[in-house]
């Protein structure tokens, strides 16, 4: 096949839905067209339609609501308008998806080896099998499982989750299909998980030519994998080249705006920081001092082993490290929701309130937001507040202002705010108390990265206004570079290093440090 | 959400609700018109007019002792909502109580009364209405005692089931950090976000309980001659089945339209809900 003509084009495809009286168009006029041995990426935002357009072209999108509009030719086909069994014969033979979420995308019950086969099954019976486990396991060894028969015979829940996610790309390649649809396949992964997934697409690409279509909303993560790359927002692409030109010489706005919010990490020095040297914040009386501390919940379950540090009044000190390391358990030791087994933890005059990551959980449901942040401020121990109703309303107001939030708000509930407002709320009521510490866990990893650029930039503005002590947890190396003063890195219940950020990141006197900060493409 | 404009959306959400409203809205109509009026007085005798069909002097006819059949219906239906009505307050009640605290608290308590919960819901209600109308007696009231203790395992774990759910929600953490106390947070902060389940449960429990004392009317239990309830009448009527069918089928349908009109509703809250 000639190498420059593409072998999958979309043209003019359009998908409404139909669930309401009103049809909503998600994806409007998506063209696009992948050549053999090509590595392209969609970006956007969540409700882009990035996820539903790659759907559509692996002809997985069935909801009998989404009505589809245009062509999608492949080997001679148009997808869009052809018989299912047809569609169903491409299916995992010649073009395979691989999905954001490793623990469902694969059957409990079954052992990982029929599974990775299955494609096999389906659309070689020709094949025997002998030869078909022959495949599977040279499938599992060239995604580097290298103890491949062990995980033949393995259940998915004895595989952690980087481990499942290249037993799906096991299974996604074994038939060699030409294209491969990864649908945010490392959102679900710690970092360091992440950047081995995306060598190995790359690894995949670069041996077997399969083209891949990479579909993220991380872009630092388009860019190291993808040649061209595509932009999408609200349903239409907006952007579409070569992926270093777009992304030094943006030409749509909202491109500009999604490359300005992923936060820079570039040495600075003290001068482009408001913060506090290290030497300087010695001198002072930290609001909060851990000593040796061992904690975990009951007996036989301890998480944190001998962590010290201190805290100083007014500074934003990160806590990163990958899930399970013990960054919340760490939090809520701090605020004594969890038993310490031994250890010290000192507080002066500490008045904590907590923002958390979902900001979908963490505000009533039930509620209007007036009664949520009044409620904070009457019936805790911040409590009895004096003057009417009239006054509550008008502090409810205020910390709404201090959110950049209009007063209106104060009537909806937060089924009716979008993301990044429900954080505003949630931060908004973590603050109404007046607290002198603030504890953020993973405040921006369930928003969108402009979302999340506005939220940092908040959390900074209110340091700067009210002078409050924030513990930001992140596993966004990125985020605690821009925010933070100090950092502690965690790892397995342990304090790694800890530090100025600026000496952390570009000074890491830690193996794990640097590890960490070369898989989230920071090199110091 | 407030009240009207939730209804605004099963209403708009739901052809389920869309019915069973309407049906509901007639059968509780009729009942309070029973409860304002009535043709004749509900045990009033004609002896001259017994299983008599529709007539001017009686609209609906007569059953076998001459009683008009309107006015016993009229009454009956009555008898029977408010027994269904005092069964569910409580049920739901106590039940919401004992699930509230078991789900929040959890512990050996929990442990203990949800056990005695099981073991309850092992018999059918009726069986347990059964057992505590023969240690309290009949009448009306003893009935709505029985079964309204008979309805408290479901309510029970269908509460607990919520608050075990919503207790480990970050806005229940949040509370707590506030300093919040836990009777504050368990009926003012997580019982709101339980009230779809629990009007659900109520609307289905109350067609159990409608069920329940016409059971027990019906196997002369439970509401005492010669008050009217839609059971008794059923009861009363089977022998002449054949001879005035009208006497067994009006009570028949009216009993249907209240349980057709109360589970449509239900089923349409649930729906609009997911």
């Amino acid at each position: 096949m000639n190498a420059e003509a593409p072998i999958l084009t979309v043209e003019d495809l359009q998908i409404d839905f139909h669930d309401h009286q009103i049809p909503e168009t998600a994806v409007y006029d998506f063209d696009l067209s992948i050549r053999a041995g090509e590595i392209v990426g969609i970006v956007g935002e969540s409700g882009a339609g990035k996820s539903l357009s790659a759907l559509a072209i692996a002809g997985l999108l069935k909801r009998h609501s989404a009505v589809k509009q245009g062509r999608i030719h492949f080997e001679g086909q148009d997808l869009l308008h052809c018989e299912r069994e047809t569609l169903r014969g491409f299916q995992g033979d010649e073009i395979s998806v691989i999905f954001q979420e490793p623990m469902s995308s694969l059957d409990p019950l079954m052992r990982i080896g029929p599974q990775v086969e299955e494609s096999l099954t389906v659309h070689h019976p020709e094949i025997g099998s002998a030869e078909r486990k022959e495949r599977a396991m040279e499938a599992l060894a060239s995604v580097g499982l290298s103890d491949s028969k062990r995980i033949y015979e393995s259940y998915p829940h004895e595989l952690s989750g980087g481990m499942r996610q290249r037993v799906m790309i096991a299974a996604a390649m074994i038939a060699k299909p030409q294209i491969l649809i990864a649908d945010e396949p490392t959102t679900a992964l710690d970092v360091t998980v992440q950047a081995q997934i995306v060598a190995l697409l790359k690894k995949i690409n670069a041996e077997q030519g399969t083209a891949i279509l990479f579909i993220s909303h991380d872009l630092s993560l388009v860019r190291q994998l993808c040649r061209r790359v595509v932009v999408m927002k609200d349903g239409r692409i907006v952007e579409e080249g070569d992926t270093e030109t777009v992304f030094l010489r943006p030409s749509h706005d909202y491109t500009k705006e999604l490359i300005a919010a992923i936060p820079r990490v570039e040495k600075k020095g003290t001068a482009g920081r408001p913060s506090l040297p290290e030497t300087q914040e010695r001198g002072r009386r930290p609001i909060l001092r851990v000593s040796g501390l061992d904690a975990g919940y009951g007996r036989g379950r301890q998480i944190l082993h001998d962590i010290s540090f201190e805290l100083y009044p007014g500074e934003i000190l990160g806590l990163a490290g990958e899930s399970g390391s013990g960054k919340s358990t760490l939090a809520k030791a701090v605020l004594g929701l969890v038993g310490v087994t031994s250890g010290i933890v000192e507080k002066h005059d500490l008045m904590p309130a907590m923002v958390f990551q979902d900001p979908y959980g963490s505000l009533n449901p039930a509620r209007t937001i007036e009664w949520i942040l009044t409620e904070a401020l009457t019936k805790g121990r911040a409590g009895r507040f004096p003057g009417g109703r009239q006054t509550l309303r008008q502090r409810a107001a205020e910390a709404l202002a201090q959110v950049e939030l209009p007063e209106s708000f104060l009537e909806r509930r937060p089924s009716e705010l979008s993301g990044g407002q429900r954080q505003r709320v949630a931060i908004a009521e973590a603050l109404i108390g007046r607290p002198n510490l603030l504890i953020a866990d993973e405040p921006v990893s369930a928003l969108d990265v402009t979302v999340q650029a506005q939220i940092i930039a908040l959390l900074e503005k209110l340091r700067r206004e009210t002078g409050v002590t924030i513990l930001l947890i992140a596993h966004d190396l990125r985020v605690i570079y821009r925010v933070c003063d100090r950092v502690l890195i965690m790892r397995d219940g342990r304090i790694v290093e800890q530090g100025d950020v600026e000496r952390i990141y570009f000074d890491p006197q830690e193996s794990y440090t640097g590890e960490l900060l070369a898989a989230a493409g920071i090199t110091g | 959400m407030s009240a009207g404009r939730r209804f605004a959306i099963y209403w708009k959400g739901s052809r389920m609700f869309r019915a069973g409203f309407v049906i509901m809205s007639a059968v509780i109509l009729f009942v309070l018109l029973g409860m304002l009026f009535t043709p004749y007085p509900p045990t009033a005798m004609d002896e001259g007019a017994k299983l008599s069909g529709f007539s001017a002097k009686h609209l609906l006819g007569t059953d076998h002792l001459g009683r008009d059949l309107l006015s016993r219906l009229l009454s009956g239906a009555g008898t029977t909502l408010f027994i269904a009505i005092g069964t569910i307050f409580i049920g739901a009640v106590t039940g919401s109580l004992l699930g509230a605290f078991c789900g929040y608290f959890g512990g050996t308590a929990d442990e203990i009364i949800m056990r005695i919960v099981d073991a309850l819901f092992a018999f059918p209600s009726i069986l347990l209405a059964l057992l505590f109308v023969s240690l309290f007696g009949s009448g009306r009231y003893h009935v709505i005692l029985a079964l309204g203790i008979a309805f408290v395992p479901s309510f029970a774990r269908t509460v607990r089931g919520e608050f075990l759910r919503e207790k480990g929600r970050d806005y229940v953490t949040n509370a707590k950090l506030h300093g919040v106390g836990d009777l504050r947070i368990m009926f003012f902060h997580i019982l709101p976000n339980t009230l779809d389940v629990l009007l659900s449960a109520v609307l289905i429990g109350f067609n159990n309980a409608v069920l329940a004392e016409a059971g027990l009317s019906f196997l002369g239990i439970g509401v005492q001659p010669p008050d009217a309830s839609l059971g008794r009448m059923l009861s009363e009527s089977q022998q002449y089945l054949f001879r005035a069918p009208m006497t067994t089928f009006l009570p028949g349908i009216l009993l249907v339209l209240m349980i057709l009109g109360f589970s449509l509703t239900g089923e349409g809250v649930r729906e609009s809900e997911r």
